[in-house]
C-alpha cells in the first residue's frame, strides 16, 4: 500500500518542492548576482510599465468577472426551459483556448474591417472607425481584459450558481414574512450566503489575471504600452535569454498572487463570519 | 396580473444578453469563416455569410484544388494537440486516481501535510513552473517532443484532478469496498473492480476537464516546442495571427477548427464539466 502510494504521490510532490525551490533567482546564473536582477528589472521601464499594467488587468477582471458572475448566476438559477442548454452555451467561452478567443477577438476589434466598429457606427455610436487596441494604454488594457473576462466568467457563474442552488428555500420565504422586499432579501439572505462563493470565484480571477499571457500576447504583441508582467517574463527569458531576471520576475508575481490571493480569501472570510 | 409579462419579457430579454455575450463572438469567427475576403472586408459588415463560401474549409480539409502544404501543416498542429491533450488526460487520471484514493481512504505518515501541500499547489499560478520546467526538459533533451509537452500538462493538471477525485471517492460508500476485502480483494483489485466502476461519472469529469485544460495551453508550448513535429493548434493560431500574411478568412476558420473540439465537448458533456468545476469549490 505504502509502495504504491509513494509511486503515485512521487510526481505531484516533486512538482510541488519544485515550484517552492526552484524559482529561486540564484539558482540559476552561473555566479552569484544577489539582488542584481531584482535591481535590473525595476530599473527596466517596460517591466515597471507592466506591473502598473497588471494591476489594472487584475483590477478590471477581478471587479467585472465578478459583478458578471453574481449576476449571471441569479439570472441562471431559476429553472425555465432549455436551461440545460443555455448552461451549456454559457460555459462554452470557458472551455475554448484563450489563445483562439483572443485571435477572433482581435479579428472583432479590428480597424478596418471589425465588426465592433461597424455596429458601433451603424448605431451612430461613433463618427468614424476607432483604432481600439495600441493606442490608448487604458483602453487597450481594459479591452484586452475584457476578452480574458469574457473567458473566465463562465467558471465564476458556475461556482456561484451551486452556492445559489443549496439555499434553503425557506430562508426567502421567512424573509418575507418579516416584510423583506426582493432586494433587502438579496442582500440579507443571499449574499452572505454566497460570500464563500463568491471569495473562491474571486481568487481565480485574481489569479487569473494577473498572470494574463495568451491575450495579450496576441493583441498587444511585443509593445510595452499594454503589456503584462507574465509577458514581460517571457520576452526577458525566452526571448532575451535572460534566465536569472526571468526567474527573479516571476517570484515576484509568485508570491504577489499568493499573497492577494490569501488577502482575498481572509477579508471575505473574516466579513462572512462577521455578519 | 399585468406585471406577469413584464417579468417575462425581462427574463427573457436578460437570457438573450447572456447568450449574446457567450455565443456572438463565435459566430462571428464561424461568420467570417464562411465569407468570402471582399464580403469580409465590406463596410458596413455583413452579419450573414453572404455569398456563402465553403473555400477556407475546402483548402484545410486539402479538398480543393492541390492538397496544399498549409492544410497538411495545420492537420498536424491539430493532431499534435490531440496527442498532448490525450496523452495528459490518460496519464493525469491513472495518478490521480491512484493518489486520490490513497488520500480518501488510506492512512499513512504525513498525509495532511502532503495533501494540504498538494493542494496548495492549486493557488499558485502555473508559471510559477515555467522556467524550471522547461530547464529540466531540456537538460533531458526533450524539448520540442510530445513526452516534454505531456510531462508537464501532467504535472500542471494532476492536484485539480486529485481533489475532484478526492471529493468524489469520499462521497461513495465504504461498505462496498468492505464487502470486497472480506472476500479477500486485494487493494488494488478493489480499486480497479468496485471503486472505479462506482466513481466513473466523477472520473469522466475529472478527465474531461484535463483535456480541455491540454487542449487550451498556450504559454508551456509556446516555451516547450520550437516546430510542427511537437506545436499544437493553439501555438500555430497564434503564429498565423502575428505573421499577418495569411487572410481574416482563412485565419477564422482555423480558429474554429481548433475551437470545435473543445466547443463539442463542452456542449455534449457540459453536465460532467459543470459538475466537476463546483465539486470542489463548494465546500
Amino acid at each position: 500500500m505504502v509502495f504504491i502510494a509513494v509511486l503515485s504521490f512521487y510526481p505531484t510532490v516533486v512538482t510541488t518542492i519544485e515550484a517552492f525551490f526552484r524559482v529561486s533567482p540564484l539558482d540559476p546564473p552561473t555566479r552569484f548576482n544577489g539582488l542584481g536582477n531584482f535591481r535590473a528589472l525595476f530599473a527596466n521601464s517596460a517591466i515597471t510599465t507592466s506591473w502598473v499594467n497588471t494591476v489594472v488587468y487584475a483590477a478590471t477582471g477581478v471587479v467585472l468577472s465578478t459583478v458578471l458572475g453574481v449576476a449571471g448566476a441569479v439570472a441562471l438559477k431559476r429553472r425555465f426551459r432549455l436551461r440545460g442548454l443555455v448552461l451549456a452555451m454559457v460555459i462554452l467561452p470557458w472551455a475554448l483556448p484563450a489563445v483562439d478567443e483572443a485571435v477572433i477577438w482581435n479579428w472583432m476589434y479590428d480597424p478596418n474591417f471589425g465588426v465592433i466598429n461597424s455596429t458601433l457606427r451603424s448605431l451612430h455610436l461613433i463618427g468614424a472607425y476607432h483604432v481600439f487596441l495600441g493606442l490608448d494604454r487604458w483602453l487597450t488594457v481594459v479591452l484586452i481584459e475584457i476578452v480574458q473576462v469574457w473567458q473566465i466568467t463562465p467558471l465564476s457563474v458556475l461556482i456561484i450558481l451551486a452556492a445559489l442552488q443549496a439555499i434553503p428555500l425557506d430562508l426567502y420565504e421567512a424573509a418575507r414574512v418579516d416584510g423583506a422586499g426582493a432586494w433587502s432579501a438579496f442582500r440579507r439572505v443571499t449574499l452572505p450566503l454566497i460570500r464563500p462563493a463568491i471569495a473562491v470565484a474571486a481568487v481565480q480571477a485574481i489569479v487569473l489575471s494577473l498572470n494574463v499571457f495568451d491575450q495579450v500576447y496576441v493583441m498587444n504583441g511585443n509593445a510595452p504600452l499594454g503589456s503584462s508582467l507574465m509577458l514581460q517574463t517571457y520576452i526577458t527569458t525566452f526571448q532575451d535569454l535572460n534566465f536569472g531576471s526571468g526567474y527573479a520576475l516571476s517570484l515576484m508575481v509568485t508570491v504577489a498572487t499568493v499573497l492577494l490571493s490569501a488577502a482575498a480569501l481572509a477579508l471575505i472570510y473574516r466579513r462572512a463570519e462577521a455578519s | 396580473m399585468t406585471r406577469r409579462p413584464v417579468r417575462w419579457l425581462g427574463r427573457t430579454l436578460t437570457l438573450v444578453i447572456i447568450l449574446l455575450w457567450s455565443l456572438f463572438p463565435l459566430y462571428w469567427a464561424l461568420n467570417t469563416s464562411l465569407s468570402t475576403l471582399s464580403a469580409a472586408e465590406s463596410k458596413p459588415v455583413h452579419y450573414l455569410p453572404t455569398p456563402l463560401e465553403l473555400g477556407n474549409y475546402q483548402q484545410l480539409f486539402g479538398i480543393a484544388g492541390s492538397r496544399s502544404g498549409f492544410a497538411t501543416e495545420f492537420g498536424r498542429s491539430l493532431l499534435n494537440g490531440a496527442i498532448e491533450s490525450g496523452g495528459a488526460m490518460v496519464l493525469t487520471i491513472v495518478i490521480a486516481v491512484l493518489a486520490a484514493y490513497a488520500f480518501a481512504r488510506m492512512n499513512f505518515m504525513f498525509k495532511r501535510v502532503i495533501f494540504v501541500s498538494v493542494l496548495a499547489t492549486l493557488l499558485l499560478p502555473a508559471y510559477a513552473t515555467l522556467i524550471p520546467l522547461y530547464r529540466i526538459m531540456s537538460s533531458f533533451g526533450l524539448i520540442n517532443t510530445y513526452i516534454a509537452v505531456i510531462l508537464v500538462y501532467t504535472s500542471g493538471f494532476l492536484p485539480l484532478a486529485t481533489w475532484i477525485l478526492y471529493n468524489y471517492f469520499n462521497s461513495i460508500p465504504r461498505s462496498l469496498e468492505e464487502a470486497a476485502f472480506v472476500d479477500g480483494a486485494s487493494w488494488l483489485g478493489t480499486l480497479i473492480r468496485v471503486v472505479v466502476p462506482v466513481a466513473l461519472p466523477g472520473i469522466a469529469a475529472a478527465a474531461i476537464i484535463t483535456f480541455l485544460l491540454g487542449w487550451a495551453q498556450f504559454l508551456f508550448p509556446l516555451v516547450l516546442t520550437s516546430d510542427l513535429s511537437a506545436q499544437p493548434v493553439t501555438v500555430v493560431v497564434a503564429a498565423l495571427n502575428g505573421q499577418r500574411i495569411v487572410p481574416f478568412t482563412l485565419l477564422m476558420a482555423c480558429g474554429v477548427l481548433a475551437a470545435a473540439v473543445p466547443g463539442v465537448i463542452a456542449v455534449v458533456l457540459n453536465r460532467f464539466i459543470i459538475q466537476g468545476v463546483t465539486s470542489g469549490a463548494v465546500k
